[in-house]
């Protein structure tokens, strides 16, 4: 049952990147489809996340493949309050395969545990500072899924190649590099918070640690950089998508 | 009476010069009454005149089978001499009504598929019913054409991609920074395409434009027509740091802006995008501008490139248009 919960939300998503791309590609009308298809794979999510915090009696963010769902959840979360409020709708076609990965790489044999060991003496600091640092990790993968989005409309609009219902689709320079920098700024500011946790429960030292530090100096670097000096859009991008992708370090040494 | 009595007489871009267009053509405030007068003609029963710059047409009901006493009546009435005949067309019944859908849809305009035509046709009728000079044909014939019309625009891509340089660097503006009313624009060269261009960003809202020539007096003659502020020629550099949008257009057989140029005001830019628009020939800024991260540059060249991909995908929806405007005139003809 928990499986198939999985499934349908792999499902949605999937189907919802599907008819994104086929809306970009075929006669280039809005669909509102995605972000419905988003949000019933969003609910799928939080039912398996529900039922295994249950199980777990915690955060479900005991193993690597409830660590995926969680950060599916997430990012699903942020695209639906972003991609709406800032009509940055695109985002979906891009986000939800991304999601829909996600989700069946947590299906994968030994990704999540078979029998989830229900967890005595919970520790309050420890369940917030996972959360929220998973949370913070949706709104950056999102910021970075943005930050792909203005590499694309950059090379087209660079190279001239504007005959494409991608580019008719996409959202000006301006409004994706919005965007990329409040997801950023979001997913910062409950890393912060995460990592504020995270020394309230006494893990300093330690690789985790370390790594999270450097992870977390990296990103208000780069903002304060943006913020003072100023930098292309194009730069501020790859360093949005190297940084997270070299965030992900943080899952390899938990 | 039926559609078979219905016929069009008319000149257009394609028939006739524009000193014989002038001629024909009837003010806006003045198509009621003299659709009203041509009603009142011997053998009309119904007129509805339609006059644009590039057309002046007549939809004519006549009163009987005599389509040929009818048109001559309203052929005096315009004064169309044997001289002037070669410039006119004549449209009947069915095709008559073929006619109207196409100009409706813009099939039949200088820029295809170009919208503006819709709203023109509409409002010649308007001011033809207003003044009681349409019946049973022409408001039955009429009302069928905006509907096609608008099925045209809304069932094919009649209307996608841009047709003309104005246009496209607009686009592409918009496409970088979203709203131009956040956007300084300058230009360099004080020239017609300058204006041109310049204007349609001034109907969008652009928040400032300076304007900068070689003779500081035309710079002074645009930056008061657009609502902008002139800039001496040798100090356009220093105002670049707060320009979003450049459009250059001078005479010059040397690069006027150059990659030092932009070099310079990079970092006081703070790196954020800038577009520039080159539409001199010889080109007024150097290609190898174009390969700084943050400016998009386009010179003529590229902007035609899109203007005739415009024009093509239009084109190819032409047949499109024709089925669906078949079809229609096909079902008012049959009933």
């Amino acid at each position: 049952m928990m499986t198939l919960t999985l499934i349908v939300a792999a499902f949605l998503a999937g189907l919802a990147g599907v008819l994104g791309v086929r809306s970009v590609l075929g006669d280039g009308r809005h669909t509102r489809w995605t972000s419905v298809l988003m949000l019933g794979s969003f609910g799928f999510q939080l039912i398996w996340l529900g039922v295994r915090g249950e199980l777990r009696g915690s955060c479900p963010l005991m193993d690597a493949g409830e660590i995926l769902v969680f950060l599916a959840w997430s990012l699903t979360l942020f695209y639906l309050m972003v991609g709406a409020a800032y009509r940055v709708m695109l985002l979906g076609m891009f986000s939800a395969p991304l999601v829909m990965v996600m989700l069946l790489v947590a299906m994968l044999p030994g990704m999540l545990d078979v029998d989830p060991v229900r967890q005595e003496g919970v520790d309050y600091w420890g369940e917030m500072h996972s959360a929220i640092s998973v949370l913070s990790y949706g709104a950056m993968a999102l910021g970075a899924v943005s930050a792909v989005m203005l590499l694309i409309l950059d090379r087209l609009l660079k190279s001239g190649e504007l005959r494409s219902g991608l580019f008719r689709k996409m959202p000006p320079i301006h409004t994706i590099i919005g965007s990329v920098v409040r997801l950023t700024v979001i997913g910062v500011s409950f890393l912060s918070f995460g990592l504020g946790c995270g020394l309230m429960m006494g893990a300093m030292g330690g690789g985790h640690f370390w790594v999270a530090l450097f992870v977390w100096l990296a990103y208000l670097l780069l903002l304060g950089v943006w913020f003072v000096r100023g930098m292309t859009p194009r730069r501020m991008s790859v360093f949005v998508v190297l940084l997270f992708v070299a965030s992900l370090s943080v899952f390899a040494v938990l | 009476m039926t559609i078979l009595n219905l016929f069009c007489l008319g000149l257009n871009h394609e028939t006739a010069p524009v000193e014989v267009r002038e001629r024909f053509s009837v003010p806006m405030e003045q198509i009621g009454a003299r659709s009203r007068e041509l009603k009142m003609l011997d053998g009309v029963s119904e007129a509805v005149v339609i006059s644009t710059c590039n057309r002046m047409e007549v939809y004519v009901a006549a009163d009987g089978d005599d389509l040929e006493h009818a048109e001559r009546s309203v052929k005096d009435n315009l004064g169309v001499s044997e001289g002037d005949g070669a410039h006119f067309y004549e449209r009947k019944s069915g095709d008559a009504m073929r006619h109207l859908c196409r100009v409706v849809s813009g099939l039949d305009s200088m820029v295809l598929g170009e919208t503006e035509i819709f709203g023109q046709v509409k409002k010649a009728y308007q001011f033809a019913l207003e003044a009681t000079a349409t019946g049973g044909v022409l408001n039955k014939i009429f009302q069928k054409s905006f509907g096609v019309g608008k099925r045209v625009r809304t069932e094919t891509s009649i209307q996608n991609g841009q047709t003309s340089v104005g246009s496209v660097a607009l686009d592409l503006a918009e496409k970088i920074f979203s709203d131009l009313r956040d956007s300084t624009v300058m230009v360099i060269g004080a020239g017609e395409m300058s204006r041109i261009t310049v204007q349609s960003m001034v109907l969008r809202g652009v928040k400032k434009v300076y304007v900068t020539n070689r003779s500081f007096d035309k710079a002074v003659d645009l930056a008061a027509e657009v609502g902008g502020e002139a800039v001496k020629f040798d100090d356009w550099a220093r105002v670049l740091s707060k320009v979003d949008v450049v459009i250059s257009s001078t005479g010059a057989t040397e690069p006027v802006v150059r990659v030092a140029d932009i070099e310079v005001v990079r970092k006081k830019r703070r790196y954020r995008p800038l577009f520039m628009i080159d539409i001199a020939v010889p080109r007024d800024i150097e290609h190898e501008v174009g390969e700084i991260e943050e400016v998009y540059l386009y010179d003529l060249d590229a902007l035609q490139r899109q203007v005739d991909e415009g024009q093509a995908r239009r084109k190819a929806q032409v047949s499109e248009c024709e089925k669906i405007i078949d079809i229609e005139v096909k079902k008012i003809t049959n009933q």
